[in-house]
């Protein structure tokens, strides 16, 4: 039986003074999967993976992280279950004021690694994601796909078991869409979980792999196309 | 390196400002208190180490006789470490001294006054020693200064209280200023934390980006603040020195009045760094 990353059962999501979102979400992540989390625009796929990433806590149901029930862990031990959880936000959420490798290597800096060691991981990334160029230029010098492939720089840097992307192609042409799935898979084959919600079908097309799909509230699983 | 862009907020321009301000009154407060203090502790150990008889002159008694008897009995009486008379020359000195006009002055119309030193650790019993004196001659007076000393050195306690309270209050508003920029700050890089917090970090991580930008915020200003107050007090004992009141300060005094200054933008900067993290460990925690 493969290791479970993440267990969600019956869960659901109602914003306080807006309609619900979704309900009875139940769904396991195995360690080394790769799924995309599919539905038209405005369909829930954000919320599902806030509450993947502990930025949102669910209305409804249970979920576990890494074993963990984070509803009933205590607050300071939650930095512990976000650090194995990278994630790419569809408004990458930089920042600004950073330069691109200080972005990059925050994530580590955060876990307690020193400014050197952590600026060479983040120059490793960033050749990978092809910006070695780029290491000291602010953010908002960057085109959308190159912001996007920093942001996937920073949601891997510290190798984390799970990787959940908002829209990671959303920005980019096709060509640079196929090549930010490629990075991904790249990742997936050295064993992090992926977890890619995105509303173009034609991505599901050219890359055929089981899918998530929240469709009127409601989760659906589908196998990976043939 | 900061991950929080603070150096530039908006919320704590003037808070440098106010620091440097407030660093600077309460040290000054911190030293005038001390020199207060220095001062009273002088001025008390010469009245409460000291007594004086007073033997009226008159033709009709004989002082010298007297003078004799008196000084035999205090050299007698426990607790009086040693008495001796005034010279009469000093004692004209000291009343020239006083008198604005050049009035001659006739010695043999002066009281006698005897010194009296007493013994450091020995109380004396003055109402047992003014009876002994005025058994002597009803007309022999002790004076003692000590009853009066008190009420002033009670007042002087009073000043050195109120000067402490302020420098508390100051130190107080310094750091009530230092939470509200902190507060400021934190609301106005919310965005910014929930990423910090949403990558990993943990409340301490974050409450030290603040700590760190507090503590290197106030050593400069404190430190500026302080050192413009340390111009100002040479400023002052150089014109006090000028105006002939340079008994007032001793090497003592000086050293502790340095180390105020030394002092104070370390425990300034401490204090708002310890201000700035529970500011924000108590935000986040909420």
């Amino acid at each position: 039986m493969s290791e479970l990353i993440a267990q969600l059962v019956g869960v659901g999501l109602h914003y306080k003074d807006g309609p619900e979102v979704f309900r009875g979400a139940t769904f396991d992540i195995e360690k080394g999967s790769f799924q995309f989390l599919t539905g038209p625009s405005g369909a829930g796929k954000s919320s599902l993976l806030k509450i993947l990433y502990l930025g949102l806590k669910p209305t409804w149901g249970t979920i576990h992280l890494f074993g963990e029930n984070p509803s009933r862990m205590h607050p300071s031990n939650l930095p512990l279950i976000r650090q194995k959880v990278g994630v790419v936000f569809q408004e990458f959420k930089l920042l600004d004021h950073l330069t691109v490798i200080d972005n990059v290597s925050l994530p580590l800096r955060v876990q307690g690694v020193d400014r050197k060691t952590s600026h060479q991981h983040a120059q490793e990334m960033l050749e990978w994601v092809g910006l070695g160029n780029y290491l000291n230029v602010y953010p908002t010098t960057l085109s959308g796909g190159q912001k996007q492939r920093v942001a996937i720089a920073r949601a891997v840097i510290t190798r984390p078991q799970l990787l959940l992307a908002d829209e990671p192609t959303g920005n980019v042409d096709d060509e640079m869409a196929m090549k930010l799935l490629r990075l991904f898979e790249e990742l997936n084959g050295a064993g992090t979980a992926v977890v890619i919600a995105t509303h173009n079908p034609r991505l599901l097309t050219q890359y055929p792999r089981p899918h998530l799909e929240i469709k009127d509230g409601t989760l659906t699983k589908s196998a990976s196309p043939q | 390196m900061n991950d929080l862009p603070l150096k530039n907020d908006i919320a704590a321009r003037f808070l440098p400002l106010i620091v440097g301000l407030m660093v600077y009154l309460g040290t000054l407060c911190l030293v005038f208190t001390l020199f207060i203090t220095q001062t009273t502790r002088s001025w008390e150990m010469q009245f409460t180490s000291h007594l004086t008889v007073e033997i009226p002159t008159s033709p009709t008694l004989a002082s010298g006789p007297l003078q004799a008897q008196v000084l035999t009995l205090l050299k007698q009486t426990p607790g009086i470490r040693q008495a001796s008379a005034v010279p009469p020359k000093d004692l004209e000195k000291l009343l020239a001294s006083l008198l604005e006009t050049k009035t001659p002055i006739d010695a043999t119309m002066l009281p006698i006054l005897i010194d009296i030193s007493l013994e450091e650790k020995k109380n004396l019993d003055t109402p047992a020693l003014t009876k002994k004196l005025q058994s002597i001659s009803p007309h022999i007076q002790l004076i003692d200064d000590r009853e009066w000393q008190h009420q002033v050195s009670g007042l002087i306690d009073m000043i050195v209280l109120l000067a402490s309270l302020l420098t508390v209050l100051i130190l107080g508003t310094t750091l009530v200023t230092t939470t509200f920029a902190t507060r400021t700050s934190l609301l106005i890089h919310r965005q910014i934390i929930e990423v910090l917090h949403l990558i990993g970090a943990t409340n301490t991580y974050i409450g030290q980006q603040f700590q760190k930008h507090a503590l290197r915020q106030g050593l400069i200003a404190s430190t500026i603040g302080s050192g413009v107050a340390c111009f100002t007090f040479g400023s002052v004992v150089f014109l006090l020195k000028k105006a002939g009141f340079s008994a007032a300060f001793d090497t003592v005094f000086f050293s502790e009045a340095l180390c105020i200054f030394a002092l104070a933008p370390f425990i300034t900067s401490v204090a708002m760094m310890i201000a700035a993290r529970l500011t924000v460990m108590r935000a986040l925690a909420s």
